[in-house]
């Protein structure tokens, strides 16, 4: 850190006595929490006294206000509303003191901060914590299906599992993980102090785990969990135990979290470039960022909509998805999709972004066709949004819709694969480094190719309809989203862990981590292709003895893969004091971010970094891709030097 | 590239290509083929498989042939040579795939256009679906729990549900489609081998859903025949099915229930041996108790089970009489 830096930073005065309960933090929130919340609570039951109808505390719209009212009052306590409450009363705004900067101790990490790089390493723990708690479901009913019958869980439990196990993995880690690790270095990576909007980034954290309490709580419901799967199809959601109401309400904390998150990357990356950096000199994980943050804000409003319509129809007695009232039962699917296939874009571009950093750092290289790279993922974007109806090609749809959306969703290959050649041409005649990070970017090439062709299969109408709904849907989401986006997630964290940290994980440690993970991944998941295109139907807790070797193989296998995460973990919080201590640029990488100390200055930058060439010029004699103050880390020598 | 490199890459590519046709032939993937739409849809698989063993042989050679022939030597901190492009191998890489994809959207298309076709006079079976059965309804108004077809001949399965989605599956028919409350949807088979198979539902649809099962027979035209006139076909429901017993079998209720009068053996619900206990516990008459159970399933609930768990559609779908005889069957058959 530079001493200019410190300057500007003071730590908050700790205030005391009462002033505690009215500073924002957790003292203010032991009040508001259940003040704010209550009075939600006690909306309903006066409109309801007043209409004259009975019950008065009726659980249904109770659950609907409360898991609204109680996550508003603790975010009113954290301080999440401060600013723009008192700009908006006309109260004097305090001072930009930037005191909501940076972190001392670990509590910092526990209050509204308004640094990207905080922020980032909040996702990001956030999302790994999520990870274990949704994994360990997974382990639980992989333990239920080694065997056919009934043996740990009943129907009802499993599906609680199931449900919450792929919600959490999608809208709790793998989304908000990239969120995190964009956070981290895409303000970095562009030449900005921070993101656009600081408190809204703040905020936009904060909703977060109020999402995967709000999922979580509903395990726990009077009455029973979401239990209708993560797609939740009406009517059957609309007509499961109260849980769904936690369901349908979560997803509107974690899709306005994204939003909010995405809008602020998109006006950060837009107007907050370094001079010098043209949209063709930026970096392609912030290119990805771009295309994925104007996915999530065109598409998240629709799984919105698809879940407040549940929630009416069951609430409200509105009939957008009974057929008995006249409602569209298909409508539900069309609007769910039309976001939930974009999602899975949102999910994988990201990882997209950060295999181009490290293959091309790790091969010594410049990424292979960088054009064609960065409009790939526009191609995509694009693509996207066209296609959400393969979801349901046996759904009953107009069967002529089935071919447009064919074609548009096998055309989706052609970027893809655009990437992949373009990945393998740039490792081609490099001086390829096979670090962990590195291992990582390998891998996920291999798992993703088997993925993304059996996502080219499931795209022909006439190879989907006898797979969809099986287990080789089951194989084909996990290898796209864990061989794709996870190992994406985990090539990230241990690519930038020696800058948020300035120490090197442990190499032995992290190829351990890859070699289980990919050995074990595939174990469990590649027999999954067979019982499905045998005929084991997914979501289900009891299946036909014949298919019980497979999955017996598959469970023992998934829990060798549960092993991985622990050697992981350890490895993460290890190395974070004991690790060797590294300098500002182990990867001998160009882009910004590694240009500046580990961990980077609270403000980033000193002087505003000057951009002069592309980002990954290596072996390019004498070129540099920015020139930064003197007080600054030295840009790395390239080629020849 | 030296003439050794080519060859190595070639070598490569063979043998990522050997082993993934070796698992994709050796391993039997995928059921034998039933009916005539599994035949052509068998075919645009293998179709798309041969591509994809083509693009992963030639993925899977290069990203070996890179990790082993350009491993940077320990201590080696240059670069590689600064490549940052190739026209005419990227215009290659993006026409090829779209080629190919084309090409399989083009066959995959022929394959559902002719999948379609019914042909003039098809055999049209109602496949009603409710939580968690199957019933299926021949034109001749009868209706079963088992669906028997015949060999060769054009079938049109008209789907419905009674209450939230469905889905017809038989692996070895290929064909799927899920049954949709408020709408129709249809599936064309034409079985071409007679045997035993499994109908499985694939969409979730409540806590009975793995349960959710039925059987197809395929016969041969004249043994279907034979079965479809012969007497002792069970009577439809509607068709003034008011005894207790074929209520009890064709509203479904053995799915769930254990019944030993009725041979059901279903785990989903309580079991239906011992009800005058569970009337007793409750206060009300042994035959008010079956009753209000059967229309109103949650003013109720025995020890374990949940509430919105049985259908609460039976209210609607059984008529009067026939709610009658069913009470009167389950109270005279349970102890």
């Amino acid at each position: 850190m530079t001493s200019v830096a410190h300057d500007h930073h003071h730590a908050p005065a700790s205030p005391s006595g009462l002033r505690k309960f009215t500073a924002p933090g957790w003292y203010r929130v032991l009040w508001t929490t259940p003040l704010v919340g209550l009075i939600g609570l006690g909306i309903v039951g006066l409109i309801r006294s007043a209409a004259g109808w009975d019950p008065v505390w009726k659980s249904g719209p109770l659950a609907t206000v409360g898991t609204v009212s109680f996550p508003m009052g603790l975010l009113i306590g954290l301080g999440g509303f401060d600013f723009w409450t008192y700009y908006a009363s006309g109260k004097k705004t305090r001072p930009e003191s930037h005191d909501g900067h940076g972190a001392t101790s670990w509590k910092d990490y526990f209050r509204i901060n308004t640094d990207h790089k905080v922020i980032g390493i909040q996702y990001t723990v956030t999302t790994m914590f999520f990870f274990v708690v949704s994994g360990l479901m997974a382990l639980l009913f992989r333990a239920e299906l080694a065997k056919p019958g009934d043996q740990y869980f009943n129907p009802q439990t499993f599906n609680i599992l199931v449900t919450e196990h792929a919600i959490l993995m999608i809208l709790l880690v793998i989304i908000p993980a990239f969120a995190g690790l964009g956070n981290i270095v895409i303000p970095l990576m562009i030449g900005a102090s921070d993101m656009a909007f600081p408190k809204l980034n703040a905020l936009s954290y904060w909703l977060l785990p109020i999402a995967g309490i709000t999922f979580m709580a509903g395990m726990f419901a009077p009455g029973g969990g979401p239990s209708a799967g993560w797609t939740c199809y009406a009517p059957l959601c609309a007509h499961q135990p109260m849980g769904n109401i936690f369901f349908n309400m979560a997803v509107q904390w974690g899709g306005a979290s994204s939003i909010m998150t995405a809008l602020n990357f998109l006006v950060t990356i837009i107007t907050m470039r370094a001079p010098g950096m043209t949209f063709w000199r930026m970096p392609l994980l912030v290119w990805a960022n771009f295309s994925t943050s104007l996915l999530v804000v065109l598409a998240t409003p629709f799984i919105a909509g698809s879940q407040f319509f549940e929630l009416f129809d069951r609430v409200m007695h509105t009939n957008f998805f009974e057929a008995s009232g006249g409602g569209y039962v298909l409508g539900y699917q069309h609007i769910f999709w039309f976001y939930s296939h974009p999602a899975v874009y949102i999910m994988l571009l990201p990882g997209f972004g950060i295999i181009s950093e490290v293959i091309a750092v790790m091969s010594r290289k410049p990424i292979f066709g960088y054009r064609l790279m960065a409009l790939s993922l526009l191609a995509i974007l694009v693509l996207g949004f066209s296609v959400w109806a393969h979801h349901m090609y046996v759904a009953g749809m107009a069967g002529w819709l089935r071919v447009p959306m064919m074609a548009s969703t096998l055309l989706i290959a052609v970027p893809t694969g655009i990437k992949i050649f373009s990945w393998l041409a740039t490792m081609w005649n490099g001086k390829i480094n096979f670090n962990t990070p590195m291992l990582w970017a390998t891998g996920f090439i291999a798992t993703f190719v088997i993925g993304g062709l059996s996502g080219v299969w499931l795209g022909a109408v006439s190879i989907d309809i006898p797979v969809s709904s099986t287990y080789f849907i089951v194989a084909h989401i996990h290898y796209v989203l864990f061989g794709g986006s996870v190992f994406t997630i985990f090539t990230g964290i241990y690519y930038w862990y020696p800058k948020v940290t300035g120490r090197m994980y442990n190499e032995k440690l992290g190829k351990l981590h890859f070699w289980m993970t990919f050995i074990g991944f595939n174990a469990t998941f590649f027999p999954m292709h067979y019982l499905g295109t045998q005929g084991m139907p997914r979501r289900v807790a009891d299946y036909a003895p014949r298919f019980h070797d497979l999955n017996a193989f598959a469970s023992i296998a998934s829990y060798f893969l549960g092993a991985s995460t622990a050697i992981f973990l350890f490895n993460m919080i290890w190395s974070w004091t004991k690790g060797e201590v590294v300098g500002s640029n182990p990867w001998r990488a160009m882009t910004l971010e590694w240009q500046v100390s580990s961990p980077p200055p609270i403000f980033n930058f000193e002087e505003v970094p000057q951009i002069v060439g592309g980002p990954y010029e290596f072996g390019v004699p004498g070129a540099r891709h920015a020139i930064l103050g003197s007080a600054q880390a030295e840009p790395v020598a390239t080629g020849g030097h | 590239m030296t003439r050794g490199s080519i060859f190595k890459l070639l070598a490569y590519a063979v043998v990522a290509g050997a082993v993934t046709t070796a698992v994709a032939v050796l391993i039997p993937w995928l059921p034998t083929a039933a009916t005539r739409q599994a035949d052509r849809m068998w075919f645009s698989i293998w179709f798309a498989e041969i591509i994809a063993i083509v693009v992963f042989a030639v993925v899977a050679a290069v990203l070996v042939y890179c990790v082993v022939e350009f491993r940077a030597k320990p201590g080696d901190l240059s670069d590689g040579p600064p490549t940052h492009g190739h026209t005419m191998l990227e215009i290659i890489w993006t026409a090829i795939p779209t080629v190919l994809v084309v090409a399989i959207t083009i066959v995959a298309a022929i394959v559902i256009h002719d999948n379609g076709k019914a042909g003039a006079n098809p055999l049209v079976v109602k496949v009603i679906t409710q939580q968690f059965t199957y019933q299926f309804e021949y034109p001749n108004g009868k209706t079963y729990d088992i669906l028997r077809l015949p060999k060769d001949r054009n079938v049109k399965l008209d789907l419905s549900s009674k209450d939230v989605i469905h889905s017809f599956w038989v692996p070895a028919f290929g064909e799927k489609s899920d049954a949709v409350p408020g709408i129709s949807t249809s599936i064309v088979i034409t079985p071409t081998r007679t045997g035993y198979y499994p109908v499985i539902c694939t969409q979730l649809c409540g806590l009975g859903h793995a349960l959710m099962r039925s059987e197809a027979i395929v016969l041969e035209q004249a043994a279907f025949d034979t079965w479809y006139t012969s007497a002792d076909a069970a009577p439809a429901p509607a068709a003034g099915g008011d005894d207790g017993k074929t209520i009890y079998t064709t509203a479904g209720c053995g799915a769930c229930h254990t019944f030993t009068a009725a041979g059901s053996a279903g785990k989903i619900g309580p079991s239906l041996d011992n009800l005058s206990s569970a009337a007793a516990k409750a206060g009300q008459s042994l035959d008010d108790f079956i009753s209000s159970s059967i229309t109103d399933p949650d003013s109720s609930l025995a020890a374990g089970y949940a509430k919105g768990v049985m259908p609460s559609t039976y209210k609607t779908s059984i008529s009067g009489t026939q709610l009658d005889s069913l009470v009167k069957y389950l109270a005279e058959n349970t102890k």
